[in-house]
């Protein structure tokens, strides 16, 4: 079985898609090939062997937090929804598709990482050089089984009623070390920027602090650098034998682990985790100065944001991770950029919005069959994002303006403002004109479901959203500091896209709505263009 | 009155229905909705419809009352709506479940969902994609019992479906399609010409061939 399951793999691999796997397999062995250049300069002294051990932590350190940062990415190239029915033992099949995980990119060039360890051995002969193999291979056994573990818990978790948090939590931590991670370090290397200093401190080259290497090397992912150190070293049995020993049984551990969770998850049907249902039979949106439309469109967008498995998700990491952010930079001392917080949640609100059509799916043929319900349609999306996201935007950057009394608050609110008004309009617009489009809204049930990628929407809007938020704090150093200039500016540009953006949006889901819908109906994104086929078309089944 | 369009898989049933909701663009010819012309009056014409797509999402996370009140605030129905909406839940047994949203809902709930969403803000025309099929026994007769009263009341059901026996007990006219083309359209009972309508159906599309699996033996 385990040889039908290897040749299965292997052929969905010849298969494709490749783009993403060739990106990872060359991105992975320039890496390791550093780490192995990095390990050849320890053999001619011109670089610290501290350093191979935080690279190797590094790595490692990416087969733990790779599932918990993609928590919603299948992690599995042969689904256990093909095998659920087989009349095979769980166990039996579990254990044959155990042998399978190993063989993909990531072990690839983790081995390739790991050679590192045999080329800080060479010095020592072939009897280290052989030792350091051994420790090669069972570091990637431990790696691959603690990874592939992690992954198979966190989809587990995201089939339980707390998913959508516990992915939402992991997003945002994730994307606030991402995003702040650096400001400690810049904390650091510019002391006095809040004065407007912008003397670096000095920096010496030099090894890491022996206290440091030695913590590494008590991580699970400095085990097989431990055992090769010591080979190397001629540190006796002991030294060897040992990490060896315990990286090998832990491993085991890990992949009796993973059989005994892939084989819980073949034993039963499919879960469907509860979604979230309104305590009570909800309301329309009260408000006065709205249409009735857009009000009705706004309330429908409200519950969805708090009830899809993927929105949920999005809404909260998007609010987690400003939030995350603020400590961070708290703690590096940079209290003066803290009002930068407010336009970050406009930031991260406009990434999160950007594949709505999409994930509502073809729900939107009762918008395109609704007289006057397009217009509708876009402009209540606009009103939920706005009170989700873009008045708590400009609202987070004025309080912590005001607590912290930062030289550049002003510049943080003008920027808030603006960063609301793109994020605001443009993410409906990029949500029409480029949807990631995945499972439909009626089979998304938890946040582990594919529901489309939408990166590519997402970095387009990042730095649109970033850019036009730095327009203000530019116009007003410009006009010499004046506070007024910047707020003026602002609210001008914030006004211009409010009138011009919406009316964009409208006029481009009424040319293609239809094909917006066929696109989802036929979960293909080629549906798009307009030579996929005649101007309207829901495929017809 | 109830019209009917039969015809196999892939016959353009789906094709012709999405065109009359105005979701596809027909290669030749016009449409026509209650004397709208749906190319150039389209508002007008798709006031007068109430449309039941099948295997389409709703706005799914919410409840039925919930989507009831979202379809009329998007139309600009006045306050009548919540006692149509009232009586439809109630009828189609929807009101049992308050808290239930749309994407727990079963093919039958759905239906049902789809219908009340179709009839909220009284259209003259219903278009309905396959209302009866993957529905049990108990939902379709609800639905079969709204439609009759819908009809009786002047209402017209344009409606596509495999199960003939309701076709020929329903509805005035029909129109076999097979292979993007209409085989033979009239009253029911010419259409039929002297056999049941399924006899016919088989007889003017073909049936694919019958042997004996020699391996079941």
């Amino acid at each position: 079985m385990t040889r039908t399951l290897f040749a299965l793999k292997l052929r969905l691999f010849r298969n494709g898609p490749h783009d993403e796997r060739g990106f990872g397999l060359v991105a992975g062995l320039v890496l390791a090939a550093l780490v192995v250049a990095g390990a050849s300069g320890v053999a001619r002294g011109v670089l610290h062997e501290g350093w191979i051990a935080a690279a190797l932590t590094g790595w490692g350190g990416m087969w733990v937090l790779g599932p918990l940062a993609q928590p919603r990415h299948e992690p599995s190239v042969l689904s256990r929804e093909w095998l659920r029915g087989y009349p095979v033992p769980s166990w039996r099949l579990a254990r044959a598709l155990s042998w399978t995980e190993l063989l993909g990119v990531g072990p690839l060039i983790t081995l390739a990482c790991l050679l590192s360890l045999l080329v800080l051995a060479a010095p020592a002969g072939p009897a280290a050089v052989a030792t350091a193999g051994a420790a090669a291979l069972t570091q990637l056994y431990l790696l691959v089984w603690a990874g592939k573990t992690v992954a198979a818990l966190a989809a587990w978790l995201l089939q339980t009623r707390a998913g959508m948090t516990l992915a939402a939590v992991q997003t945002a931590i994730m994307l606030a070390l991402s995003f702040a991670g650096w400001v400690p370090v810049a904390a650091w290397l510019l002391p006095r920027l809040r004065d407007g200093d912008i003397a670096l401190t000095a920096l010496t080259p030099g090894q890491l602090p022996a206290s440091l290497v030695d913590l590494l090397t008590l991580l699970p992912t400095g085990w097989g650098y431990r055992a090769a150190i010591s080979a190397r070293d001629g540190a006796g049995w002991g030294g060897v034998v040992m990490p060896l020993a315990v990286l090998l049984a832990v491993g085991v551990l890990l992949q009796l682990g993973w059989i005994a969770l892939t084989a819980h998850a073949l034993r039963r049907p499919p879960r469907r985790a509860t979604p979230n249902r309104p305590a009570a039979p909800g309301r329309g949106l009260p408000g006065s100065g709205v249409a009735p439309q857009v009000r009705a469109v706004a309330a429908r967008e409200l519950a969805t944001w708090l009830r899809d498995p993927a929105r949920g998700v999005e809404l909260r990491s998007a609010w987690l991770t400003p939030l995350l952010m603020a400590p961070i930079i708290a703690v590096a001392g940079w209290n003066w950029a803290l009002p930068f917080v407010g336009p970050a949640v406009a930031v991260f609100g406009a990434m999160v919005a950007i594949n709505t059509y999409a994930l509502d799916g073809t729900a939107l043929w009762q918008v395109l069959t609704t007289p006057g319900a397009v217009k509708a349609d876009v402009h209540g999306r606009m009103l939920a994002w706005a009170l989700l996201f873009g008045a708590p935007s400009v609202a987070l950057a004025a309080v912590l303006w005001a607590l912290t009394a930062s030289p550049v608050g002003g510049v943080a609110v003008g920027g808030a403002v603006v960063a609301a008004a793109v994020g605001c309009t443009v993410a409906p617009l990029l949500a029409v004109m480029m949807p990631a489009v995945g499972a439909d809204a009626r089979d998304r049930v938890y946040p582990g479901q594919r529901a489309g990628d939408p990166t590519g929407g997402q970095m387009t809007i990042f730095p649109l959203v970033v850019l036009a938020s730095v327009v203000p704090g530019v116009i007003g150093a410009v006009v010499a500091g004046r506070w007024w200039a910047t707020g003026l500016s602002a609210l001008l540009l914030a006004t211009g896209i409010l009138s011009t953006v919406p009316g964009l949006v409208v006029r481009l889901l009424h040319q293609r709505g239809t094909r917006l819908l066929g696109a989802m109906a036929s979960r293909d994104a080629a549906a798009l263009r307009p030579s996929a086929g005649t101007k309207a078309d829901v495929p017809a089944r | 009155m109830f019209y009917g369009i039969v015809g196999p898989n892939g016959a353009g049933k789906t094709t012709t229905l999405t065109a009359v909701c105005g979701l596809r663009e027909p290669t030749s010819g016009t449409i026509r909705i209650a004397g709208h012309d749906l190319r150039t009056a389209r508002d007008a014409a798709l006031t007068q419809l109430g449309i039941m797509m099948d295997g389409l999402s709703l706005p799914e996370r919410l409840t039925a009352t919930e989507l009831l009140r979202y379809s009329a605030g998007l139309r600009g129905l006045d306050d009548g709506w919540q006692t149509r909406a009232g009586d439809l839940l109630e009828i189609l047994g929807l009101d049992a479940v308050p808290r239930t949203l749309i994407v727990e809902y079963s093919t039958g709930m759905r239906k049902k969902m789809n219908l009340a969403l179709a009839m909220l803000h009284r259209p003259r025309v219903l278009v309905l994609d396959e209302p009866f099929e993957a529905i049990d026994p108990v939902s379709a007769r609800s639905i079969e019992q709204v439609l009759k009263q819908y009809v009786d009341a002047g209402g017209t059901v344009l409606l596509s479906s495999h199960i003939m026996d309701f076709v020929e007990r329903n509805c005035r006219r029909v129109a076999v399609v097979a292979g993007g083309r209409v085989l033979v359209e009239g009253p029911v009972e010419e259409v039929a010409a002297g056999s049941t309508l399924n006899e016919r159906f088989v007889a003017l599309v073909g049936a694919d061939p019958v042997r004996p699996l020699e391996w079941l033996a």
